[in-house]
Formats: C-alpha cells, sequence, structure tokens
C-alpha cells in the first residue's frame, strides 16, 4: 500500500468537492479523539463497508471526473444499506453530510474543518487502542489521503479557496431538485439556435460522457453525469471535476486495454467525445491523445491515427513509458527524450493497416534509434514486433530492407524466414536479460509459432555437412509453449510481484456497486447473504489480465498446432480450457477464434447441423466484435455444405464473398486468401471443370511457395491429386500426391498425411485392380489414423477406400465374409447421411447395392438401390434447399 | 467609390459611433484610415491627424480593443450596406438614460466592467444593451484571464471559459429573434458564438453585422479569423463596400495568398495614399514573398513616420534577421523596447537579436516573455523552436513546433521545423512525415521538397526514386540555391541513367552560368559532362560537332582555371588529364573524338 499510495498522491492532489465530502465521510468512520459524540453503526461489518467503500472510491480509476454529491449518496446509501431494509442511520448520516457540507459558506469555515481534520490521525507514538477508539493511521491509505489534502488546502491561495468555495456552492446544489432558471428552458426552446447544427452538438455535450461498450461484463461501464447549471455568483458554468492524475491515467490504461481487446466494439464516436472533453479539462494529459490514436487504430482511421501518433509523441518525447519495462532512469539535466518508441509504435500502426514496407522501415529505424540512445527494452520490443510482422505479412525479399546487421556478416542474404528465426532468438534473448517477463513468453509463442510452421534449417551452407533432418520438429514446439506458460508461475512467485493493481480491484468494487444499484431485482436477491454485497463480487485478481491474455494464448497456439498434427481431441480440449479459463482476459477475436475451432469440430465430427446452431449462438455473443473469424467461419461451413450437397451456385457465391474479405494488399491476409483460392479450386473440381482447377491451384501453389507457406502446400498438393484423379489422370495424381506426402512428413502434418495415403490408396486402385493388394495395405496403414482422429468424411472415405480394395482383391470372396464390406459400407453411408454428402453416400449405397445382389438379398439391394437413386436425384435438383443460404448470405 | 471626401464623412462619423460604443480598437483603425486619404482636400482635422500620427494598428489580438479612450457622443445606427451612405449625426436623444449611459461609459473607461454594467440594467435603449453586454463580456474575459492563472492545476491549465457567454448568448439570440438588435450587438452575439464554439453561426451573424454597419473593423477582422479556408471566403455572403476589399486583402494575406492580397492594397493604396496601416501590410506581404530589400524600404519608411510602432515590427525583425543586419536589429529592438516592453512583439524582436547574435539562451527568455503575454502568438512559438533547435534540446523543440501547429494547423513552417528535427535526431523517415504534410501546405516551396528529398535520399533510406520525385518537385518550384538540379543530376548518375543526369547536370551549369556562381558543384558537372559525350554522340552526331564542342571547351578552360586558381586540389590530376585530351582534340578539330578523355 506504501507504493501505492506513494504513486497515487505523489502530485499535491487538487481539492475538489468530492475530496471534502470524502474527508468528512471519514471523519465518520474515524471520529477524532476528543469528538463529543461516537457514530451510532449498527454493527461491525456496517462499520467495515464504510471503510471498504472510502478505500475503493480514493482508489478507483472507473472515470475520469468525480462522481456528484447524488450519485456519492447513492452509492453510499446502497453500501450502507447492504441488502437490509430502511436504516434510519443511513439516512441521518447522508443528511448530516449534507448539512455539514453546505454549512461551509465561508472560507473561514474551510479552515475550521481542515483544522479539525487534523484530530483524526492519531499521533503515530500513542498507540493506545482503548475503549474501541478507531483511530487513523498516519501511513494508511485513507491516512494519506487525508495528510495530502490537508497539505493541499495549507498551501492553497485565497483564490484557490475561494474558487473551492464556490465550487463546493455548485455541488451541493447539484443535488437540489429545485434549482435550475425558468430561462433555462427559454433558452434550450431557441428557435434559431436549434437550426443550427452547432447548437446539436452544444446539447450533445451534456450527455455524450454516456459511453457504453457491448463487450461482456468486464466492459459494461456507463457513467452519466448529471449537468446542472449553476451561476452562484459569477456564473460558474457546467462543474465537472477531474480526479486525481493517478486515478486518470488508471482510467486512460483501462480503456486502452479495452480498446486493444474489444477493437471494434467500442462506439468510436462516444468515446472520441469523451476522450476530447478530457483533453480539454486536462491539456497536459497527452496520455489522451495516445488513447484518441487507439480508437482511431481499431476503427481503421488512417490518417486519423497517423497525426495524433505523431501529436502524442511530439508532447510526451515518448517519456510516458506506455511500454512497461522500459525503465531508464530520468537522466537528470536535459531531458533527451525517447523518440524511439514513437518509430515503434509508428511501426505497429502500420503493421496492422498492412503496410509492410513503411513498417519495416520504421521499425528498422526504431532499432537503430534504440541503439543509439542504448533503450534495450525498447530494442527488444521493436525486435519483437518486427517478428511479428515478419511472420503475419508475406514478404518474399527482405533485401535492402532491413540493416546489414542481421545479415550474417558473410554477405549471404537470409531468406525471410531465417532472418525471423534470427530476430526471434535475438530478441527473446533480449527479453530474458532484461527481465521482460511477459515479452519472452510472447516470444516464446512466436517460436513456437516458427518451429510448428518451418523446418529449422541450419544457417550456414558450408562446412561440414551434418546429416539434415528436414523435418520440423513437434518438441521444439511443445518446450516453448511449455516455457511460455511458466510466465504465470513466475507472476506467482515474489519474485515479480505486482508493481501496482492500479485500483483495478477497487474500479471494479464500484462497477460492481453500481450494477447493484442499477438492477434492483439482484439487490432484493442478494438479501440474504451480507456477504456477498460486501464483497460485491469481485476479488482482487493476483494476476493482471495482459499476462493471463498470454498465458492463455498459448492454449490457442497448443490448439492451432493439434490441428496441424492432426489430434482433433486435443484441439477441442485446448479451445475448451481457453474458452472456459481465459475467457474474461481474452481479447473478442482471440475468443472469437476458440469458438470457431470448437464449432469446426463440432462440424466434421457431428455434422453441419449441430454446427450452425452453435454458430448461429457465437454470432450472438460476438454480434458486436468485429466478427473475421466468425464471419469466416460462417462462409467455410456453407461452402463446405453446398458442395457437399452439390449446390454449385452456392458455393461459388460464397467463395466470391470469401475473397472478398481479404484485403487487397499483397503479402496481406495471406491465409484467408490461401484459403479463398483452395475454395475456388475445389468448386471448379466439383463442377468438373479440371483444368481451370487444376490453373488455380497450380497458381496458389507459385505463390504460396514464393510466401514460404509449405504447410499449406502440402493441402494444395494434395488438392491437385483428387483434381487428377478425379479427371482420370491417375499416374500424374500419383506424383503430385507423393509431393504432398513429403511435404506431409516433412511438416509432421499426420492426419493430412493419412488423408494423402488413402488418395495414393485410391489413386493405385484407379489404375487396375493389379494394385489392388498395395492400395490395400496402403488403406490399411492409414486406418488407425483414420479412424481415430478423422472426421466424418474422411472416415468414410476411408471406409469405402477399404471396401474398394477388398470387392477389387480377386482373393477376397463377398459370400465368405460379408460383414467384411458391409459393416464399412454401412458406417460410411451413416456418416455421409449425417454430412449431407449426396456424392460419396450415392458411391456407398451404390456399392452396398452391388454387395447385396452379390449375396442374392433382393430386399436390402432394393433399399440400397433406391437410397442410391435418393441421393443421385438429390445430387442433381441441388437448387431446392438454399433460400435460406441465400437469404444468410 | 465615393469620393474622398465621403470617405471622409463616413469615417469620421464611425469613428465617433464606434468610440461611443468603446469599441476603441475599430475606432483607433478608422481613424488611421481617416488621415491616411489622400490630400486632395486638405482639412485641418486631417493634418492634424497626420502631425501626430498614432500608431496603425491590424488588430491581432481580439482584447486589444478593449483598453483605450474615446469620446462620449451618441449617434444612430448608420443604414446597413450603403456605399455612399454617409451616416448623419443624429443628436442625442434627452432621456434619463441618456445620463446613466455617460455615467456606465465613464465606469467602462475606467474599466470597472460590472459596475458599468449594473447602472445599465434598466436600460432599453439598443445602445445601452450593447454596451451593457460588451461590459459583462469583458468583465467575463477578464475573470477568465486570472482564472486561468488561477486553476493552473498539475495537469495543465484546463480550458477556462467566459463565465458570461451562457447569458449573453441567451440574451442576444433573442434579441435577434425579435428583430430589435443592432450591428454592434450582432458583433458581440458573433463573438461570443464564436467563443462557444458555434462557428458557422458566428460567421453569419458577423456578415449580418458587417453588411449592415461596414466601419466596424473589428467585426471584419473576426470575420477574418474565421476564414481559415478560401472555401469558407467565398461562401460568405457579403455586400459591396470599400471595407469588403480591406477584409478580403487581409483574408487572403492570411491564406497565403500574397500576390491578391498585393493586388488589392494596391488599389486600396490609390484612395488611402498614406495609410501606414496598408503600408504594412504590403510590407508584410512582400517579405513573405521573400521580397527582402522592397519590404525593409518600406517598413523603415514606416518607422520614420511612425517612430512609436509596434504593430508589424515583429515581420521587420524577422527580416532583418534574415538578412543578418545586426546593427539595425538592435536599434529596432532597442526603439520598440524604449516603446513598450511588455508587448509579444518587443519580447518577440529582443528575442530576434539575441538569437542573429547566437545568444540561444537568452533569446528564449524573450520568446518566453512574449508567449506568456499572448499564448497564441504563433511565430513565436516556432521561432523558439528554431532556438531550441540551436541549443540541441529537441524534445524542447518539439514542443515548442508541436504548440505553434496546434494554435493553427495550417502553419508550414513549423510543420518543417518538426521535420527538421526529427532529422537531425536521425530520423528521416520519421521526418517524412512532417515534410510531408508541410509540402502539402505549401507545394510552391521548394525547400519543403528539397528537404523531404533529403529523407529520401539519407543513407538508412536509400529510396533514391522517392528523392528524385521530390527533387523533381523542387527544381520546378523555382529552387533558388539550386540543390535540386545538382542532386537530381547526382542521383541519376547514381542509378546509371547517364542520359537524364547529363541533361540535369547541363541545366545545372546553365543556371550557374546565368548566376554567375562557382564552386564545386561546377567542376562536378563538368567533368560529368564529357564522359556522357559519347552515347550522346551517337546518338545525335551533329550535336557533338563544332557548336557543342566549343562550349565543353569552353567549360574545360574554366575548370582549368578554377583548379589553379580556387585550388580544388583533388580535381587537379583530373582536370590535367582532361586538359591533355584538350590539346590533342585541338588538332583534330572540328570533328573531336571525346572517347579519348574519360574523366
Amino acid at each position: 500500500m506504501a507504493g501505492a499510495s506513494k504513486e497515487g498522491f505523489s502530485g499535491i492532489v487538487n481539492l475538489t468537492p468530492h475530496k471534502i465530502a470524502l474527508c468528512h465521510l471519514i471523519q465518520y468512520f474515524a471520529p477524532a479523539a476528543h469528538s463529543s459524540l461516537p457514530i451510532p453503526f449498527k454493527s461491525v461489518s456496517q462499520h467495515n463497508r464504510l471503510g471498504l467503500f472510502l478505500f475503493s472510491l480514493t482508489r478507483a480509476c472507473n472515470d475520469f471526473v468525480e462522481p456528484s454529491l447524488d450519485e456519492l449518496i447513492t452509492q453510499f446509501k446502497a453500501v450502507g444499506v447492504g441488502g437490509f431494509e430502511y436504516d434510519w442511520f443511513v439516512d441521518w448520516l447522508i443528511e448530516d453530510l449534507t448539512s455539514r457540507l453546505s454549512a461551509l459558506s465561508s472560507p473561514d469555515d474551510l479552515y475550521n474543518f481542515f483544522e479539525k481534520l487534523r484530530g483524526i490521525l492519531s499521533p503515530a507514538e500513542v498507540t493506545n487502542m482503548e475503549d474501541e477508539q478507531c483511530f487513523l493511521d498516519p501511513s494508511s491509505h485513507l491516512g494519506v489521503f487525508i495528510r495530502c489534502c490537508i497539505l493541499a488546502f495549507s498551501i492553497l491561495t485565497f483564490e484557490g479557496v475561494c474558487h473551492l468555495l464556490s465550487n463546493m456552492a455548485a455541488y451541493c446544489n447539484s443535488t437540489d431538485p429545485m434549482y435550475g432558471l425558468p430561462e433555462e428552458d427559454a433558452f434550450n426552446t431557441d428557435p434559431v439556435l436549434q437550426e443550427s447544427h452547432e447548437y446539436h452538438e452544444l446539447n450533445r455535450a451534456s450527455d455524450k460522457y454516456i459511453h457504453d461498450f457491448e463487450a461482456g461484463s468486464s466492459a459494461g461501464e456507463s457513467s452519466s453525469f448529471h449537468i446542472q447549471a449553476g451561476r452562484p455568483l459569477y456564473g460558474v458554468p457546467d462543474k465537472l471535476f477531474l480526479r486525481s492524475k493517478w486515478q486518470i491515467q488508471g482510467y486512460l490504461n483501462e480503456q486502452a486495454d479495452l480498446l486493444e481487446r474489444h477493437a471494434g466494439s467500442f462506439r468510436f464516436n462516444t468515446f472520441e467525445a469523451t476522450l476530447k472533453h478530457l483533453q480539454k479539462m486536462a491539456p497536459d494529459m497527452h496520455h489522451v491523445k495516445y488513447l484518441r490514436y487507439l480508437n482511431n487504430l481499431y476503427n481503421d482511421d488512417y490518417l486519423s491515427a497517423l497525426d495524433n501518433l505523431h501529436c502524442y509523441f511530439d508532447y510526451s518525447a515518448g517519456m510516458e513509458g506506455i511500454f512497461t519495462g522500459s525503465s531508464a532512469p530520468p537522466v537528470s539535466g536535459i531531458q533527451v527524450g525517447r523518440y524511439e518508441s514513437a518509430l515503434l509504435c509508428l511501426g505497429i500502426m502500420h503493421t496492422r493497416f498492412g503496410h509492410s514496407k513503411q513498417a519495416l522501415e520504421a521499425l528498422t529505424e526504431a532499432v537503430r534509434i534504440s541503439q543509439q540512445n542504448n533503450d534495450d527494452s525498447c530494442l527488444t520490443y521493436t525486435l519483437a514486433a518486427m517478428c511479428d510482422l515478419l511472420s503475419k505479412i508475406g514478404i518474399c525479399s527482405t533485401s535492402g530492407i532491413i540493416g546489414s546487421q542481421y545479415s550474417l556478416g558473410l554477405g549471404t542474404p537470409l531468406s525471410t524466414q531465417q532472418q525471423l528465426l534470427v530476430l526471434l532468438k535475438r530478441s527473446l534473448k533480449r527479453a530474458e536479460s532484461l527481465k521482460l517477463t511477459c515479452l519472452v513468453a510472447f516470444n516464446r509463442l512466436a517460436l513456437a509459432g516458427f518451429y510448428l510452421k518451418h523446418v529449422n534449417r541450419p544457417l550456414l551452407s558450408f562446412g561440414p555437412k551434418a546429416s539434415i533432418k528436414l523435418r520440423t520438429n513437434p518438441t521444439h514446439v511443445c518446450k516453448e509453449l511449455r516455457l511460455s506458460s511458466y510466465l504465470l508461475s513466475e507472476f506467482g512467485s515474489d519474485g515479480l510481484s505486482l508493481p501496482n493493481d492500479g485500483g483495478t480491484f477497487s474500479t471494479a468494487w464500484l462497477k460492481n456497486l453500481e450494477k447493484l444499484i442499477n438492477s434492483p431485482t439482484s439487490f432484493n436477491g442478494k438479501r440474504t447473504n451480507d456477504y456477498d454485497t460486501f464483497h460485491f463480487t469481485s476479488q482482487p485478481n493476483p494476476i493482471p489480465g495482459s499476462v493471463l491474455q498470454l498465458a492463455g494464448a498459448s492454449y490457442l497456439l497448443r490448439a492451432t498446432s493439434w490441428e496441424l498434427y492432426g489430434s482433433a481431441p486435443l484441439v477441442r480440449s485446448n479451445a475448451l480450457i481457453y474458452a472456459t479459463c481465459f475467457a474474461d482476459s481474452a481479447s473478442s477475436s482471440e475468443l472469437s477464434l476458440a469458438y470457431c475451432k470448437l464449432i469446426q469440430h463440432l462440424a466434421v465430427f457431428k455434422g453441419y447441423k449441430e454446427a450452425f446452431i452453435a454458430l448461429k449462438l457465437a454470432e450472438e455473443k460476438f454480434s458486436s466484435v468485429s466478427k473475421s473469424h466468425i464471419h469466416l467461419l460462417k462462409f467455410q461451413l456453407l461452402h463446405e455444405r453446398a458442395l457437399h450437397r452439390g449446390q454449385l451456385k452456392l458455393a461459388q457465391q460464397v467463395c466470391d464473398e470469401l475473397g472478398i474479405l481479404a484485403s487487397s494488399i499483397t503479402g496481406v491476409d495471406l491465409e484467408l486468401k490461401t484459403e479463398a483460392s483452395i475454395r475456388l479450386a475445389r468448386t471448379l473440381l466439383a463442377a468438373n471443370q479440371f483444368s481451370q482447377a487444376a490453373a488455380v491451384a497450380c497458381s496458389l501453389f507459385c505463390e504460396c511457395y514464393k510466401f514460404n507457406l509449405h504447410v499449406e502446400n502440402a493441402t494444395i498438393l494434395l488438392l491437385l491429386a483428387e483434381i487428377h484423379k478425379k479427371s482420370g489422370n491417375a499416374v500424374l495424381g500419383l506424383s503430385y500426391a507423393l509431393a504432398s506426402l513429403s511435404f506431409c512428413r516433412t511438416f509432421n502434418l499426420d492426419l493430412l498425411e493419412a488423408s494423402t495415403t488413402l488418395t495414393i490408396a485410391e489413386l493405385w486402385l484407379s489404375l487396375g485392380r493389379s494394385h489392388a493388394k498395395r492400395a490395400s495395405n496402403l488403406v490399411h496403414q492409414t486406418l488407425p489414423m483414420i479412424l481415430g482422429h478423422g472426421g466424418l468424411e474422411l472416415r468414410a472415405r476411408a471406409n469405402i477406400a477399404f471396401v474398394k480394395c477388398h470387392l477389387c482383391d480377386p482373393s477376397f470372396s463377398v459370400s465368405d465374409d460379408a460383414e467384411m464390406v458391409l459393416d464399412p459400407l454401412r458406417q460410411a453411408a451413416e456418416d455421409l447421411e449425417t454430412l449431407e454428402f449426396h456424392e460419396m453416400a450415392a458411391e456407398a449405397f451404390y456399392l452396398a447395392a452391388v454387395v447385396y445382389d452379390a449375396l442374392g438379398r433382393a430386399e436390402e439391394r432394393e433399399a440400397a438401390a433406391a437410397s442410391f437413386k435418393n441421393h443421385i436425384v438429390a445430387l442433381e435438383n441441388p437448387g431446392s434447399g438454399s433460400e435460406d443460404e441465400q437469404r444468410n448470405l | 467609390m465615393g469620393s474622398k471626401e465621403s470617405y471622409r464623412n463616413e469615417l469620421r462619423s464611425a469613428i465617433r459611433q464606434l468610440g461611443d460604443r468603446c469599441l476603441y480598437s475599430a475606432s483607433k483603425w478608422a481613424g488611421e484610415l481617416l488621415v491616411g486619404i489622400d490630400q486632395d482636400q486638405p482639412r485641418s482635422s486631417a493634418i492634424a491627424g497626420k502631425a501626430t500620427p498614432s500608431s496603425s494598428a491590424r488588430p491581432h489580438h481580439q482584447q486589444e480593443h478593449l483598453h483605450r479612450d474615446g469620446s462620449s457622443f451618441r449617434r444612430s445606427r448608420s443604414r446597413p450596406g450603403g456605399i455612399a451612405s454617409t451616416p448623419s449625426p443624429v443628436e442625442d436623444e434627452i432621456d434619463d438614460g441618456a445620463d446613466y449611459y455617460l455615467l456606465a461609459k465613464s465606469y467602462f473607461d475606467c474599466k470597472e466592467y460590472r459596475r458599468a454594467a449594473h447602472v445599465l440594467r434598466t436600460q432599453t435603449s439598443k445602445k445601452s444593451i450593447f454596451l451593457r453586454c460588451y461590459a459583462l463580456y469583458l468583465a467575463g474575459e477578464k475573470r477568465k484571464e486570472e482564472e486561468m492563472i488561477e486553476l493552473e492545476g498539475p495537469l495543465g491549465r484546463s480550458e477556462v471559459c467566459n463565465g458570461e457567454l451562457t447569458h449573453l448568448e441567451r440574451e442576444l439570440s433573442a434579441l435577434r429573434r425579435s428583430g430589435a438588435i443592432d450591428a454592434f450587438c450582432l458583433y458581440l452575439y458573433g463573438i461570443v458564438l464564436r467563443d462557444k464554439g458555434c462557428e458557422s453561426l458566428a460567421c453569419s451573424v458577423l456578415v449580418e453585422s458587417v453588411n449592415s454597419y461596414p466601419w466596424n473593423w473589428s467585426a471584419w477582422s473576426e470575420l477574418q479569423g474565421l476564414c481559415t479556408t478560401l472555401d469558407i471566403l467565398r461562401s460568405l455572403n457579403l455586400k459591396n463596400h470599400w471595407m469588403k476589399d480591406f477584409f478580403l486583402a487581409n483574408a487572403y494575406q492570411e491564406l497565403k495568398m500574397y500576390n491578391e492580397a498585393l493586388a488589392k492594397y494596391e488599389y486600396l493604396l490609390g484612395i488611402f495614399r498614406f495609410s501606414d496601416y496598408i503600408q504594412a501590410q504590403i510590407a508584410t506581404a512582400k517579405y513573405s514573398l521573400r521580397d527582402f530589400d522592397e519590404a525593409e524600404i518600406i517598413f523603415e519608411e514606416l518607422l520614420r513616420i511612425d517612430p512609436y510602432r509596434v504593430d508589424s515590427m515583429d515581420i521587420y525583425s524577422n527580416l532583418l534577421y534574415a538578412k543578418e543586419s545586426f546593427s539595425s536589429l538592435s536599434c529596432l529592438a532597442h526603439r520598440v523596447f524604449l516603446t513598450d516592453k511588455y508587448r509579444p512583439e518587443s519580447c518577440c524582436i529582443i528575442a530576434n537579436y539575441y538569437s542573429l547574435k547566437g545568444l540561444h539562451e537568452k533569446s528564449v527568455v524573450y520568446f518566453r516573455r512574449a508567449l506568456k503575454l499572448n499564448r497564441k502568438y504563433l511565430s513565436a512559438w516556432t521561432l523558439m523552436g528554431h532556438e531550441y533547435v540551436e541549443m540541441k534540446n529537441t524534445p524542447a523543440a518539439i514542443d515548442a513546433y508541436r504548440r505553434a501547429v496546434d494554435i493553427n494547423p495550417r502553419d508550414y513552417r513549423a510543420w518543417y521545423g518538426l521535420g527538421q528535427t526529427y532529422e537531425m535526431m536521425n530520423m528521416p523517415f520519421y521526418a517524412l512525415y512532417y515534410f510531408r504534410r508541410s509540402a502539402f501546405l505549401q507545394p510552391t516551396d521548394a525547400r519543403l521538397w528539397i528537404a523531404m528529398g533529403q529523407c529520401y535520399e539519407s543513407v538508412p533510406l536509400q529510396m533514391l526514386e522517392e528523392a528524385i520525385k521530390c527533387y523533381a518537385r523542387a527544381a520546378n518550384c523555382n529552387d533558388r540555391e539550386g540543390i535540386a538540379l545538382h542532386q537530381l543530376a547526382k542521383l541519376h548518375s547514381i542509378l546509371g541513367r547517364s542520359e537524364q543526369a547529363a541533361f540535369y547536370y547541363k541545366k545545372d551549369l546553365e543556371r550557374m552560368e546565368a548566376e554567375d556562381r562557382q564552386g564545386p558543384n561546377m567542376i562536378e558537372a563538368c567533368f560529368f559532362l564529357p564522359g556522357t559525350a559519347k552515347p550522346r554522340r551517337g546518338l545525335k552526331r551533329q550535336r557533338c560537332t563544332a557548336h557543342g564542342s566549343w562550349i565543353i571547351l569552353a567549360r574545360f578552360l574554366l575548370i582549368f582555371y578554377m583548379v589553379y586558381t580556387l585550388s580544388y586540389l583533388q580535381e587537379k590530376e583530373t582536370a590535367k588529364s582532361l586538359l591533355r585530351g584538350l590539346k590533342m582534340a585541338q588538332s583534330g578539330f572540328p570533328s573531336v573524338e571525346f572517347e579519348h578523355f574519360g574523366p
């Protein structure tokens, strides 16, 4: 607490009526030693509640202006009553408080009040705690607050006292319902003014502070102020009082956090208006400009973001330290300025807007200036930002972009990937040595992501050649992921205790209180349990949100990595862990990603019906968020289903929509673009336009090769093999499939490998009966993987291939062991019907009919044939069910 | 336009009316104009006025008109928009109100504004209403100024607003609605609206005011302050009156349309031949057009006529600074110091002097003082930024420039200063943003494009193509120092485009020859040109025959001359070899073979 108070009140508090009201309340809480009458608290818990309330009020950062007397009284009532019925004591206290406040009518009253206030601080030596007297420890939080107020008053000039007095009058009058001038109405109905647009802006000023977010409970804050015109003597306009600097900073930090996490759900204009207002009230609070920058950034307003960014750093010279850990002590004498952080921010901004070249220029300059100014932490952050950029945006060549300091010094130009690895490792090393824990975790995650998708090749290609295994190494990924989670435990150990919780607990406590006031039903519901209202459901969280977010990100990355390696249950469990344990601190986009993974899992294993139900729920949950993930998922599901049902027009339409989602800048949104192209090729394949499909796939392969997207290449090669398989060119298909297989092995894509193997088996089968044995072996190889982890479609395909192998095998006779083929066929047909995959379902039923025919079971044969016919008809008349999907689009 | 006499009559009655309403600044301006009218019909008052010239005023600051005394005549409101309508003096109505008005005016003149307003609380004549409202407004302004100092908290001084605004707005809008508002109250209403942030409404109210009473210069200058873009200016619906020309000229000047402004002023000078105000404005425009010599002559003349003048003298000091006239600047500083040392302009002039002397710390002290006197003194912020740059205190410099930019986002000098500071800190990429902003505002200034080009060309960025584009822009914008052409040639030769490089080297040489300049650039150009002679000759043979080679020959001789007289030693050897080649070539003249002597 000592640290908090040091930070909180280091600047002299500017005395406001609200603070004086607090001083009064503290007097009730801890009356002076020689006070005439004791305050009759009903119970100890009531007394404690008041203490907690006061503690929270002096620390909370839920707003930048102080509450009006009205609000204070409402809150106080809620705390005092605490769920119980009418309490005469609380009413008496409020009445006493207002009368005491309005009794302060001359400067001398104020002097006397502060003189008396000294009495409640216990002398440090005397610690006799007899007769239940509650002394205020001068070094406690409230004690420091009182001392600061007294100090602030004693250094106040007479003018200051006069201002305080007139402010007091305005503050007290704000509760008086009778106050308000009749002319006020005349003014409001002024037709000339109302015509003008500006007048509305003026009027909006009164309610423009009402900004609310719809991003979940933690963000659900709304604050409104009652503005009353009070002109006691010289026409004091609407009075709002700023909180202390530290509280405003806390407020801004909180808002910045919300902005970053729930980008897009902020109402741009209202928040901008709030910020402008704050800037007017506190022009030297440069942090506001940073918030304006963030607001612009997350609302994709490039020009304003750029302007505000430059403005912020021009004023603050980068000395406000947005990057925690940049802890260079201020050099005495001339202020140097740390403009490298400005460059870092500029780079990050350009990265977000997808301007890779500018971003690299800015970050390179940031590296240079950090080195020049010996700003190690900024350098580390810059390197991390650079890695982020390189991994996010496809850049084919780094030549001339990053300074020579990152070449190996041997003149060999590095590929982008090698460069990325070098940067990542350097950044990690620096972060470790500087003890930037969060950055270490971030870098480890980035490294894990890198190892996941890139073969770790030696940087130097000369010297004694060790045998190089060109494969990714999942253990590396695992290791980095595990290490990144150490972040949490480090925060648990005392080595890295929190610098300051920044009043978050108090803020949350007050917010919950407000909720309680606003919804009387929960108020009544909590009646029975005094303890609940005391806590207002808020627990101080020992781990800050940003740390939790990082820790959560590791689970999300785990899910992604298992997705690639091909373990469906692990994907699901990790996504579930993320969605349940880290939802509070997660950003909306990450959370929606986790939901997407879960829904995808549903679609693959349970069919579309369930997936769409879940999707609807997710859409509702993220309705206000920029829902790129959810949006994308919807298109994916729609496309998949359309392909299965044979609705090719719809599929084509979805494909086009998907392509629009991606940014038009080359190198940006690569994954999305790849996805769109793959889907286009698949649509063409389904329409039997083989040469076009092959052309799309080929050009996509080239593109991916250029940007080093090798994991995607495995999929594309498999797709090419499928195209050739379907077009009847099995030999050519085999070569593509084998290439895909080697890619799969290199990157340990086990499930995809199984799928490729299956395709190879199918290709062999299509080459003729003589290859049935070989095909059968291959299918048997894949079965454990596919039956363990594969989705409905893959399993059905494997089953059918299995049956086909047996049917082709001359040594196999149906009549001997009919169940050997019938059981897989039944299974496949069931799965495919769930998926509404007409084409393959028809194939399964056809095979079944053939088998039944051979067995002479005519009735069952007819049933299978009828099903076959149904599916074929459905495939040929796909248009019927597409209206609702059309509407969905 | 009416006759000069009618101008005089208009102005005379306007001065009385304005003074009677305590609009002293406007009254002063009109008075100066009155004595500035050509003396075809000399009048005693005009001559008397000329003998004791008061300082002409361009009301920089809106509060300026608060602090002067005036007469106590009462005039009727003039008819609106009358071009030749000379407002005829109307005798004071004899009523009780007039006496109260006299008392209120005396209070006002003693700066007891609230008392003045209080005396007039029951009066209903338009004049009384105006004075009461005006007094209240000024009382509010005074209180605001005081509060600004009182309320300076740890988060900076919050924007205090005039507490009377709401009340005044209510009253004046009611008056306007009922139609019982005169031009002066409209002017006040306009100011109130502007202070409240309703700028477009303020604009239309002020237009109404100047249309019905055009002689109130304060209203015009308030209106000018609201015309931040040419579009707003053009959209104003103003009646024709000769005062409109003054307004337009001033507005053009503030919008950096100096040539248009000059044209207007030259025209007005035909009528108001002796107006100091016009002269000062012309000098300012000429200074802005970098026509230093003419501007200096005008300023000197102004000072001779009006030795106690402070207005516009900061511009004069800037001019002297640019011309590095130490002694003149010191004299000017001394003079204004004796006249009124607590004027922002005076402080700025002194600061300029110290800056010229290289005493930057002292200079900053005086700039700070100027800014204390007027926080919105734009050029002082920018100039102080320059001083901080000299002192290598970059954060302070950036802060100062940034404040200038925030006061007026169209101030390209401050943007340029910001860019330069960041460039100095070795952050060319970051600086580009600022240069871009400044070049956007002043696209015809070659210096800005050159600065941008230099950033692109700098070692860390090495974006030569972009640099070439910038230099090309600069070369098209009348680049005085000739940096652009040389850089263009150099960059093209670096990129291996000898054709273009030769073109620009040649252009650069021609320029240097035209300006009779010499220097290392010239040698570089001369060395380059013969080297490219071969490919060029291959393309167009006749170019390299007789005439062309004579030029080149002449250049060689020039190099020879320069090398041996100016001792550019490193070039000596190259020159020698060239000369040897030249001798050989002379024998084979006129079909010179230049391929023997590459540089």
